[in-house]
């Protein structure tokens, strides 16, 4: 078995003028859960696209569970399940039927194909609809479909390209659930393209930021947020009698939002600033009783960092 | 090569087809029109035509010998009716072929782009070439299965509206099953091979059933220029027709073949 589940060395890959990728560099071990983020167009589903052999680059290399894409396309995606944007279904067939070419397609043993259909019909609760025609399914039972189609064959690597978009907040979160489970069963591999931030941190372990085609981040969660400087929002609380000397020094660190008896919210402060207010505070008489920075989110890290970006 | 991925593409494919109104229309109501309406409507018509009928006797004159020969010597009206339904029809049915593959070759490639259900598709095991072997069978199998229903409706047909008149069953010839068996299977298979390779480039099923039509010009070429006296299709000209065909489609799909990759369709999916 190779090192990494997946190695995307200094690709490039250009469409026309466009280059959608630029000497991207990342990779994702066996058993990880990993992110691939970025606003569209960064690159994330061309990046699927090539560690699946659908496209080759222009420069770098590629290797899924070590092998080549471009060579050994056929081999690679007998290994992979790829949830694509759209649940890619069609309409006129019903699901039963759907998942009934979809196992032959994927080469599942004629003798199990009943079996391993409907095994995975109820699982993502759609028996009841099994033979009625995706035509007349909501959104969230087609992405259930989609992500059942992913599994007919097992694969122990998963490509999940935005898995909740569209969804509602109520199938988005068993459709997550779903992903969580998939991803800790039988150590699956798992990339996730995805735009919801807070997903992303719920179900990663690691994430790679991609903006205009290269590599912004990449790196655990609270790696991310610290390489990008976030300031803190954060929670003081002073003694009642010193409440002005307290908010005229907090002032000069961030923004002070709300000021209730001698309890601050406060905004803006950077994680580098912090044992400074605190020792402004405490050189200004200010009795202190407690210091509570809120952890920054992946999402307030990935603005800031595209923010510089755009800035830069 | 993985045949069970590529029968259970030809399978979806025509599933599909069958289910869709707007491509099941053409392919019902287009043989209907022609094989059916039209036989109906040129019989009545020439028996009709009283007098007016005299104006044929140059063309059934101007006739190969053997063909005379084949019409009998019945009543003009009779020998006129022989010659459109055995002779002329004979090229006329080679738009069925023509028509069901520009309608099953776009929706199969174009229509799956549009749909957006060609990318699943792709991320599958397959190969290039058995997608390629996929949605060639799949359109070409439809093509014959509705061309020999379309020739055993037309033989019902005309052996009605004859009945009794000529003697004989009409329309079984050497030159019906030449053109059924196959040069109609030959302009299938050119037909598609170039279709499959339209479809792949263009975004939408309307656009691809647009070039797809063009395809039948040369058809209509042919049944014109007999019409006109230009030319004559006998049985030896539809085997020869024939080769020429499967030829040019066979070596059209080579090309195919080799050309046909992954990437030219995701470029537009």
């Amino acid at each position: 078995m190779a090192d990494a589940a997946l190695l995307v060395r200094n690709v490039t890959r250009r469409f026309g003028e466009v280059t959608a990728l630029d000497q991207v560099d990342f990779q994702v071990e066996y058993g990880q859960v990993v992110g691939l983020l970025g606003h569209n167009g960064a690159g994330k589903t061309t990046t699927i696209r090539l560690l699946n052999g659908l496209l080759a680059p222009d420069e770098g290399e590629v290797r899924t569970m070590g092998l080549d894409p471009v060579a050994d396309g056929a081999e690679v995606r007998r290994h992979t399940g790829v949830l694509t944007e759209t649940p890619s279904l069609d309409d006129r067939m019903s699901g039963l039927e759907a998942m009934r070419f979809w196992a032959a397609m994927w080469g599942v043993p004629r003798d199990s194909v009943e079996e391993r259909v409907g095994w995975l019909l109820e699982r993502f609760q759609l028996t009841d609809r099994a033979r009625d025609r995706v035509g007349g399914y909501s959104r969230g039972m087609r992405q259930r479909l989609a992500l059942a189609r992913t599994l007919l064959h097992d694969p122990p690597l998963l490509f999940l390209d935005e898995p909740t978009a569209a969804l509602d907040p109520v199938a988005a979160r068993a459709v997550r659930e779903m992903v969580r489970t998939l991803a800790a069963e039988d150590q699956r591999t798992v990339l996730i393209c995805t735009h919801n931030l807070v997903e992303a941190q719920e179900l990663c372990d690691r994430v790679v930021i991609l903006r205009n085609g290269r590599v912004l981040a990449d790196g655990t969660t609270a790696e991310v947020v610290d390489a990008a400087s976030v300031p803190l929002a954060l929670v003081l609380e002073v003694g009642g009698q010193q409440v002005d000397t307290a908010r005229r020094i907090a002032s000069t660190f961030g923004d002070v939002r709300r000021v209730a008896g001698g309890r601050f919210d406060m905004d803006g402060v950077t994680r580098e600033r912090l044992p400074e207010l605190v020792a402004a505070l405490v050189d200004g008489g200010v009795d202190i009783y407690r210091v509570a920075p809120e952890a920054p989110s992946l999402e307030a890290a990935y603005l800031a960092l595209y923010g510089e970006e755009v800035e830069g | 090569m993985n045949w069970r991925s590529i029968f259970a593409i030809v399978r979806r494919d025509l599933t599909l087809v069958a289910r869709a109104k707007a491509v099941m229309v053409p392919l019902v109501i287009v043989p209907v029109v022609l094989f059916v309406g039209l036989p109906l409507l040129v019989s009545f018509a020439l028996d009709a035509a009283g007098s007016d009928l005299d104006d044929l006797l140059p063309l059934i004159d101007a006739l190969p010998e053997s063909v005379r020969i084949s019409l009998g010597d019945g009543p003009l009206l009779q020998r006129a009716q022989l010659y459109l339904l055995e002779h002329q029809f004979a090229t006329f049915f080679l738009i069925v072929p023509l028509m069901v593959c520009a309608v099953i070759a776009a929706d199969s490639f174009a229509g799956e782009k549009e749909r957006k259900t060609l990318e699943a598709l792709l991320y599958t095991p397959t190969t290039d070439r058995e997608l390629y072997l996929a949605k060639l069978f799949g359109p070409w199998l439809a093509s014959i299965a509705v061309s020999f229903a379309s020739y055993g409706v037309y033989l019902v047909v005309c052996n009605l509206a004859l009945a009794g008149s000529v003697g004989r069953v009409v329309a079984v010839t050497p030159l019906w099953a030449t053109v059924v068996l196959w040069l109609s299977p030959g302009v299938a298979a050119l037909g598609l091979s170039v279709l499959v390779v339209v479809s792949a480039r263009v975004r939408g099923f309307q656009e691809a059933y647009q070039v797809g039509g063009v395809l039948v010009l040369p058809v209509v070429a042919l049944v014109a220029a007999q019409f006109a006296g230009f030319l004559f299709v006998d049985s030896a000209l539809a085997v020869f027709l024939g080769l020429l065909t499967w030829a040019i489609a066979l070596g059209v799909m080579a090309v195919g073949f080799g050309i046909f990759r992954r990437e030219r369709l995701l470029e537009q999916v």
